[in-house]
């Protein structure tokens, strides 16, 4: 039995009980809420492990629920939606969210998101990633004092601007960046112009971590809306498989 | 914009009275008489409403024409007074006769807009009615197959045996992942029959967007094999992402259920000049040439029949080729050697300026 907790909130109950039963043969613990208030109620009591979020709720904006949470929790949150506009998934990750899942989404992909999920989620109660010296990820290594990377041992050559992106999307790895957040964290400012060199750079940067067919895949790239730093372990290549 | 429409049709008003009293100057040189030139300023007021939208110009002509007339051709000469009592009446005819005329002209070509308009969205109706008609024959088969599946598994009591079972699970799953991607489709038709406005223009990496669209692709379909090429790693397009992706997934669908299976599906992008060449090529039998074009057209199936098999409906391709010519691109079909067929679309190329 696991003993990760999963809080589930939505008020369809034909998605909730896909959702719910996806969970139980699984093996994972869940929760389940209806609303807005039930959610925030359910999230400050069991400290869930990670909360899915359906954004169209009937009492509260999902936005509200999430921008809620994250000022007592920074439980991962996986936001899902059944519009496919890309602006609302935006607006979601940019108030907190780590996730979005569109409806209709598949059994596989809502697993490997929670599996994502719930990898960060015990890391950052193992570590408390965020202030140490050096960062590990697979054969990749930052030594923030230093101000190197490492891969598979070698010192990697990279431009200060690559090396910018790299710490900040392993400082927020799990997490979905949107083009906005990393634009402005890493130019301080966010225009149009910013996100199309943001693109150049980061190909350059994949290169030359992702080198080689079967090197695994640090950063994933969400098509229009950011990108995200996967932790690697020996079954990451089944999660991009997904979907 | 108003304000420059409005003095475009002044200046017309004043080139066509200018022309008018140059003619009936001309007239009155040549001894002709005041009736001539009475009709020469009709005339010009009747031009003056077809050149012009605003009712107003035709009222300013007329009034102007009935002036100049008094002004320039009757005694006394350069004056706005006249001699003879019978000029009063045939101001007052002339006005109204020019006044008359231009307002028929002006109802004229007002009906005739009207017209053309009802023709545009008579053609936009039957348009939709098709659509309509496809989707809804579209939507019964698989609804019809997932409901009595449920319906049927609902109702078991221990008749059905694990294969049969298993069946009905894999044809419920198939047949509402067929209406997933018809929503998908449904969703750009909308968004391209509401225009461009709804189009979200950004600069992207074509290697990226392919890799998008695959992951979109129906992963029971292993048996092809699909192979990307890009010439550049940094090869940037200008695109709305969702309805690119659309085109992609809709292009290698079609080449996956044309083909046989274990075919090779190959994506190559280059850049062409100013634009970038997405070229999506299969070797299976290829598309004849009475074809090439049709394939095009909303509803076309092949042998042109709706029939109740499953996937019947030609709204995929329709839907690319809009997509792209909104883009600016275009999309056409090749022969691949030795067999098979390529679809080749073009998009802008995007530049990139960077700045460290």
């Amino acid at each position: 039995m696991n003993k990760m907790v999963i809080l589930v909130v939505e008020d369809d109950a034909p998605v909730r009980n896909l959702i719910t039963t996806t969970l139980k043969t699984h093996d994972y613990k869940y929760l389940a809420a209806v609303n807005g208030e039930s959610a925030l109620m359910e999230a400050s009591t069991y400290n869930p492990d990670v909360i899915l979020l359906d954004l169209g709720l009937p009492d509260l904006d999902g936005i509200e629920v999430i921008k809620k949470i994250r000022t007592w929790s920074e439980t991962p949150i996986i936001v899902i939606s059944a519009r496919s506009e890309d602006s609302d998934k935006i607006e979601a990750l940019d108030s907190g969210a780590d996730d979005y899942l569109t409806k209709p989404f598949s059994v596989e992909e809502l697993l490997a998101r929670l599996r994502v999920a719930l990898r960060h989620s015990e890391a950052m109660k193992s570590e408390l990633s965020a202030n140490q010296s050096v960062f590990e990820n697979g054969g990749l290594k930052i030594d923030y004092v230093s101000g190197c990377a490492f891969l598979n041992g070698e010192e990697l050559h990279l431009t200060p601007m690559e090396y910018k992106l790299l710490c900040l999307l392993a400082k927020n790895i799990g997490r979905v960046l949107t083009h906005t957040y990393i634009t402005k964290n890493v130019w301080g400012s966010s225009w149009d112009g910013d996100v199309a060199s943001l693109r150049v750079f980061m190909a350059t940067l994949r290169k030359k971590i992702e080198s080689g067919p079967d090197a695994p895949k640090y950063i994933q790239t969400h098509v229009g809306v950011g990108y995200r730093m996967l932790k690697v372990e020996e079954n990451i290549k089944e999660i991009r498989e997904d979907f | 914009m108003k304000i420059n429409v409005f003095i475009r049709e002044l200046l017309i008003t004043l080139g066509i009275l200018a022309a008018t009293t140059g003619i009936g100057i001309l007239f009155y040189h040549l001894k002709f008489t005041e009736a001539n030139i009475i009709t020469v300023y009709i005339l010009g007021v009747l031009l003056t409403a077809i050149f012009t939208q605003s009712y107003g110009c035709s009222v300013l002509s007329s009034l102007a024409s009935v002036l100049m007339f008094n002004f320039l051709f009757t005694e006394p000469r350069l004056t706005l007074h006249a001699y003879e009592p019978g000029y009063q009446a045939t101001f007052a005819i002339m006005l109204l006769a020019s006044l008359i005329t231009g307002t028929l002209a002006n109802e004229n070509i007002r009906n005739a807009k009207e017209k053309e308009q009802a023709d545009l969205l008579a053609q936009k109706e039957q348009l939709r009615a098709n659509l309509l008609r496809a989707i809804s024959h579209d939507l019964r088969t698989p609804l019809t197959s997932i409901s009595g599946n449920a319906g049927n598994l609902l109702m078991d009591s221990g008749q059905l045996d694990d294969r049969t079972k298993n069946q009905m699970y894999l044809d419920i799953y198939d047949d509402s992942q067929w209406l997933v991607g018809l929503v998908e489709n449904l969703l750009s038709v909308t968004r391209i029959e509401d225009g461009r406005l709804n189009f979200h223009m950004t600069t992207e990496l074509v290697d990226e967007i392919v890799d998008e669209a695959l992951n979109h692709i129906n992963r029971r379909k292993t048996e092809h094999r699909i192979v990307t090429e890009y010439e550049d790693d940094l090869l940037f397009a200008k695109m709305d992402i969702k309805l690119i992706v659309q085109v992609i997934v809709n292009i290698v669908d079609n080449a996956i259920k044309y083909t046989p299976e274990g075919s090779v599906i190959r994506i190559h992008a280059g850049r062409q000049g100013e634009f970038v060449q997405v070229r999506i090529s299969d070797n299976g039998n290829g598309v004849p040439d009475e074809w090439k074009e049709k394939v095009f057209d909303m509803f076309f199936t092949g042998d042109n029949k709706i029939v109740d098999s499953r996937r019947s409906m030609g709204l995929g391709l329709p839907l690319c080729k809009s997509i792209i010519d909104a883009h600016g691109g275009h999309l056409w079909i090749e022969d691949n050697v030795p067999h098979g067929a390529v679809f080749v679309f073009t998009l802008q190329a995007g530049k990139v300026k960077i700045d460290e």
